[in-house]
């Protein structure tokens, strides 16, 4: 019984708390991809028309985001069934768009404009941990230029 | 050539749908698959656990309880004490100095007493072969008996002194043997093992060390849930032992009558209790003894309660 409410607790904690804080993260995400929509970003390797440019730095930006009870527990029920494990999805997409925002900050400091070879790794913080809610981490990194464009 | 960053579309990464919505369906769904199959599998336990052999549930219970075969009420009160220890039930005060040897004395004599007369109504039940009873006595005052795998029968002194006469101690025995006989201590425990090695694989609660900590849980000998419809089944079956043995069916309800005239009975509805009700049980009993004319019709057999031996009321007064 006492299990029961302790994990109706932490289910209301997780609903409650991580729903809150999504939807803030996502406010923030808009808010600041049209802040930070001049910096191009490029998937190529080498940037289409390289005269003029001046420097060229390594750039990037890190997150990680924490999974929280429920959106665990709504994944376990789905691990059963199958199917999009919406919750995941959501928080896989801010910690991208979190990243790429934060790599692109850190070229607007260094005083770059565009960004190309832009590429993305994941990865899961606690692996192989068991009765663990687990957090997931993206790293966002590319080649910042100060173009001409 | 001119780039620029277009501001990407919302919601194709992320479902529209609400959480909440998607939460309840997933449980929804998801409970009622898993009842159905707990379901399954606990019929399915209960049909093929009668199936094990009885040789095979005396070993469970020698490696569960490693000291239940040591100990049939012969030694003192250490020697019972530590029974009880190892199987998680509350023990007894510690004897006082020259006590003890007092105190095995009478509890050898209750201990062998109640062997006996577990002996004679296993005879009259038609135990089959391999199953054998083993008794122990326990000198507490908790009206309490309990039947667990590997055909052992606790019984303590307050059930003694909760009965009347030997028929009505004999009910209860009887009763225990029925339990054992219909193999429902196997049965409970392999639904109760059954069902929590599956539930704690579901739930994801329990890890690697799961099966080891349920089997090593000596409580679990102990606390077996015989459902009602077991409960019955032993309580006719002992009924018609005790016609067998004494020719009639006297002072079968008189543990239920106690039971209901001290109150002890709980509060529960029936509904959420293992074993119906004491009353309900006197009246099916009382029904039962008006069809089968237990009602001392056998001229051979003459209507009177056996009564207890003086040595088995109880020791503390």
């Amino acid at each position: 019984m006492y299990d029961l409410i302790i994990l109706f607790a932490l289910l209301l904690l997780g609903y409650v708390f991580g729903r809150m804080a999504e939807k803030r993260h996502f406010r923030s995400i808009i808010k600041r991809e049209s802040e930070y929509q001049n910096i191009l970003t490029f998937a190529k390797r080498f940037p289409l028309h390289n005269e003029g440019d001046q420097r060229a730095e390594l750039v990037g930006g890190n997150v990680v985001i924490s999974v929280d009870y429920f959106k665990r527990f709504v994944a376990t029920l789905r691990n059963l069934i199958g199917g999009r494990v919406t919750t995941y999805e959501s928080l896989l997409e801010r910690a991208r768009r979190e990243a790429l925002l934060r790599m692109k900050a850190e070229a607007r400091k260094k005083g770059l404009n565009t960004i190309v070879n832009v590429k993305l790794e994941t990865a899961s913080i606690t692996k192989g941990n068991k009765n663990q809610v687990g957090a997931v981490e993206v790293y966002a990194y590319g080649t910042g230029l100060l173009s001409t464009h | 050539m001119v780039f620029q960053n277009p501001k990407i579309p919302e919601g194709i990464n992320v479902s529209s749908e609400h959480p909440l919505k998607n939460f309840i369906y997933l449980l929804l769904g998801v409970s009622a698959a898993l009842i159905a199959a707990l379901l399954v599998l606990f019929y399915a336990i209960g049909f093929i656990a009668k199936w094990v052999p009885f040789e095979e549930e005396v070993r469970w219970a020698e490696s569960i309880g490693e000291s239940l075969n040591k100990s049939s009420g012969k030694n003192g009160r250490d020697a019972q004490n530590g029974l009880l220890e190892a199987l998680g039930l509350p023990t007894s005060d510690k004897s006082e100095d020259g006590f003890d040897e007092q105190y095995a004395v009478r509890a050898e004599k209750v201990g062998s007493y109640l062997q006996d007369l577990a002996n004679k109504l296993a005879v009259a039940q038609e135990l089959p072969d391999p199953i054998k009873i083993t008794v122990h006595y326990i000198d507490q005052p908790v009206v309490n008996a309990f039947a667990t795998i590997g055909g052992h029968v606790f019984i303590y002194q307050g059930l003694i002194d909760a009965v009347e006469s030997e028929n009505g101690l004999a009910m209860v025995v009887a009763h225990e043997i029925a339990h054992i006989k219909n193999r429902h201590p196997i049965v409970a425990l392999s639904r109760g093992l059954g069902l929590g090695v599956i539930l704690s694989l579901i739930t994801g609660v329990g890890g690697d060390g799961l099966s080891t900590n349920l089997a090593g849980q000596v409580n679990l000998l102990t606390s077996l849930a015989f459902s009602r419809g077991q409960e019955t089944e032993s309580d006719i079956e002992a009924y018609n032992t005790l016609l067998k043995y004494y020719g009639h069916g006297l002072g079968a309800t008189e543990l239920f009558a106690e039971l209901v005239n001290s109150g002890q009975e709980t509060v529960l509805p029936e509904m959420l209790n293992s074993h119906p009700l004491s009353q309900k049980r006197i009246e099916r009993l009382e029904k039962m003894g008006e069809s089968s004319s237990a009602g001392c019709s056998y001229a051979a057999f003459n209507c009177t309660l056996t009564p207890l031996p003086e040595f088995a009321q109880t020791f503390n007064q």
